[in-house]
C-alpha cells in the first residue's frame, strides 16, 4: 500500500547534487510531494546542506531500496519517517456545552490515541440558555472515526449535548 | 382501465384533477383511457360503473367534506369497494399512518387479494410492513408501485429501480421532508429562533398543527426505509432507524456553522444496512445544500458515481406527477 513518508537527505554543496537525490526516488515509483532546501542550517553541517522531502511511496521494499541506493551515491540518509495522515472531523454541540465542563468534554476526546480537538468556537447567547460549539477534532488515518463519533456520543449523552456531526463522518 | 380511488381528502382530489386535466393527453400520448370507477371517503363510495364525474366529485368533497353526499353514494367502506366493485387498479391515498399503517395497510392487502394493481402515495403501510406488501402482490400477481410515497414530485424510486438498473446503488443521502427543510432554511437566512419559524410555517399551512411527524424526523425515517427496502433491498422497518430530530437546533449553532462554510439539513442516510435521520453538516457548495422546501436525494451508484436528483417534495398537484408515472407504467404493461 502506497505511504507518506518524511525524509531528511544531506547533499554536498556542489551542482548536480539534487538529480543524484531525485534519480533513486524517481527509479523506485517515489512521488515528490514538497521539498525544503534548508540552507540556514548549511553552516551547523561542514559544508553539507540539509534538505527536506516528503514523498509517496509504493511500499516499504520501494523504500528500503531507494534508501540504499541512495546511501551507495554518497547521499546521506539522516532521518526517516512515516507521515501520519490526519483526517479531521467536524462537529456541532448544542446544549450546555460550557455549564457541563467543556475542559472535561475536550479531554476525553483528547485521551483516544491519534485524536485532537484542534479547533473550537463557542457561541453563548445568554448564560441561562443554551450554547453552542463547532469543534475540529484531528484523527489520525490509522484511527477508525467511528471509534471517536462513539466516544463523542457517549459523552453528549451524558451531558444531554445535541451532535451535529458533518456529511462524510 | 379502470381506477378506484380511495382517501379523498388533498391527494385524491389532486389526482381527480390531474386525471381531468390531462384525459386527452394520457389517450393520445400513451393509448390509455383511464375511468374512476369509485371514490371512497371516511363517509362512503361513490360508485359508477361508466365512470364518475370528477369535477362533480371534486365539488362535493370540497364543500361537503364527504363523498357520501355524491349523488347515489353510499355508506361503503374502502375495504368493502375494493371486493365488490369491479376495478383493474386502486389508488391508495389515506392518511399515512406510522403506529398501524391503516386504514391503507388493510387496503392494499385486500387490493392484491381482490387481483388489482395498487398505486399508493401512502407511507406507513411500506414502512411497517415493506416485504409482507410485496410478497402478496407478487403472489396475486398484480403491480404494486409507490413512487408518491417519497420525495413527492422527485422521482428516486423508479429513477433507481428503471433507469439506473443497471447499477448497484450503495448509498443513499437526501432531504426528506418540505417541511423541516423550509425552517431551517429560513433560520439560516434570517437568523430567527426554531419556535418562531415552526409558527410561521404553521400560519402558512407548511407545517402541520402536530408538527411533530416532521421536526422529529419521523416523517423522514419512514421514507428513508422505504428506499432502503425498494432500491438497495435491505429488509429494514421503521424501528430500524436512528432518529433524531431538529428541535434543538438554535440560530446560535446554525451561525457557527456559516461561519465555516457549513448549512445544517434533516439527512436521511443509508449506509451499510444503517439507516439514520439526523441533522448534519453539510457543505454549503455541496449538491445536498438545496433551500426552502424543495427535496433532494443523491444516490451513490457503482457505475454511474453520484447521481442527484431535487424537486418538490409535497403538492396536491405536483405529487400526482408520481402517481401519474406509476398508473401509466402499469396501464402499459397491462397492455402488453
Amino acid at each position: 500500500m502506497r505511504m507518506r513518508v518524511s525524509l531528511d537527505l544531506e547533499l554536498k554543496d556542489e551542482p548536480g547534487q539534487l538529480l543524484l537525490a531525485l534519480e533513486p526516488i524517481s527509479k523506485y515509483g517515489g512521488n515528490v510531494i514538497s521539498i525544503i532546501h534548508l540552507r540556514e542550517e548549511e553552516k551547523l553541517r561542514a559544508g553539507r546542506v540539509p534538505v527536506h522531502f516528503t514523498i509517496d511511496v509504493p511500499d516499504e521494499e520501494s523504500l528500503e531500496r531507494m534508501v540504499r541506493e541512495l546511501e551507495e551515491r554518497g547521499v546521506r540518509v539522516t532521518k526517516l519517517g512515516e507521515v501520519t495522515k490526519k483526517e479531521r472531523i467536524t462537529l456541532l454541540m448544542i446544549g450546555h456545552v460550557v455549564d457541563t465542563d467543556l475542559r472535561d468534554t475536550i479531554d476525553r476526546i483528547n485521551e483516544l490515541e491519534g485524536v485532537m480537538v484542534s479547533d473550537l468556537s463557542l457561541a453563548m447567547p445568554h448564560p441561562e440558555k443554551e450554547s453552542s460549539a463547532i469543534v475540529d477534532i484531528e484523527v489520525s488515518a490509522t484511527v477508525d472515526k467511528r471509534k471517536v463519533m462513539e466516544r463523542v456520543y457517549h459523552i453528549a449523552r451524558e451531558k444531554d449535548l445535541e451532535i451535529v456531526r458533518s456529511l462524510e463522518v | 382501465m379502470r381506477l378506484q380511488i380511495i382517501g379523498f381528502g388533498v391527494i385524491g382530489q389532486g389526482l381527480a384533477e390531474v386525471l381531468l386535466r390531462k384525459r386527452e393527453e394520457l389517450r393520445e400520448r400513451h393509448g390509455l383511457e383511464l375511468k374512476v370507477v369509485s371514490i371512497t371517503d371516511i363517509s362512503g363510495t361513490a360508485v359508477a360503473e361508466e365512470g364518475i364525474d370528477l369535477e362533480k366529485a371534486i365539488e362535493v368533497a370540497r364543500e361537503t367534506g364527504a363523498i357520501v353526499n355524491y349523488p347515489g353514494a353510499r355508506e361503503m367502506s374502502g375495504v368493502e369497494a375494493i371486493e365488490e366493485v369491479e376495478a383493474e387498479l386502486v389508488v391508495e391515498a389515506t392518511p399515512s399512518n406510522i403506529k398501524t399503517g391503516e386504514p391503507g395497510l388493510s387496503h392494499m392487502l385486500a387490493s392484491f387479494k381482490a387481483g388489482k394493481h395498487v398505486v399508493t402515495s401512502n407511507k406507513g403501510p411500506l414502512a411497517l410492513r415493506y416485504r409482507e406488501l410485496v410478497t402478496e402482490a407478487e403472489r396475486n400477481g398484480v403491480e404494486f408501485r409507490f413512487e408518491a410515497s417519497v420525495g413527492g414530485a422527485m422521482p428516486v424510486i423508479n429513477l433507481a429501480r428503471e433507469t439506473l438498473s443497471g447499477d448497484r446503488i450503495t448509498a443513499i443521502e437526501g432531504i426528506l421532508n418540505g417541511t423541516t427543510n423550509y425552517i431551517l432554511s429560513r433560520m439560516t437566512r434570517e437568523g430567527l429562533g426554531f419556535e418562531q419559524v415552526l409558527r410561521e410555517a404553521q400560519e402558512l399551512g407548511y407545517a402541520e398543527t402536530d408538527p411533530s411527524y416532521d421536526i422529529e424526523g419521523i416523517d423522514t425515517a419512514s421514507k428513508l426505509v422505504i428506499l432502503a427496502n425498494a432500491i438497495m433491498g435491505i429488509d429494514a422497518t421503521f424501528g430500524d432507524v436512528k432518529i433524531r430530530g431538529i428541535t434543538r437546533i438554535t440560530p446560535e449553532a446554525i451561525r457557527l456553522a456559516k461561519e465555516r462554510g457549513y448549512v445544517i439539513k434533516l439527512i436521511g442516510e443509508v449506509r451499510d444496512s444503517h439507516l439514520e435521520v439526523s441533522p448534519r453538516l453539510i457543505p454549503e457548495t455541496h449538491p445536498l445544500n438545496v433551500d426552502g422546501a424543495l427535496n433532494v436525494a443523491m444516490l451513490h451508484c457503482d457505475v454511474a458515481g453520484e447521481i442527484t436528483v431535487v424537486g418538490k417534495g409535497a403538492g396536491a398537484i405536483e405529487t400526482q406527477s408520481a402517481i401519474l408515472s406509476d398508473i401509466i407504467a402499469i396501464g402499459k404493461k397491462v397492455k402488453g
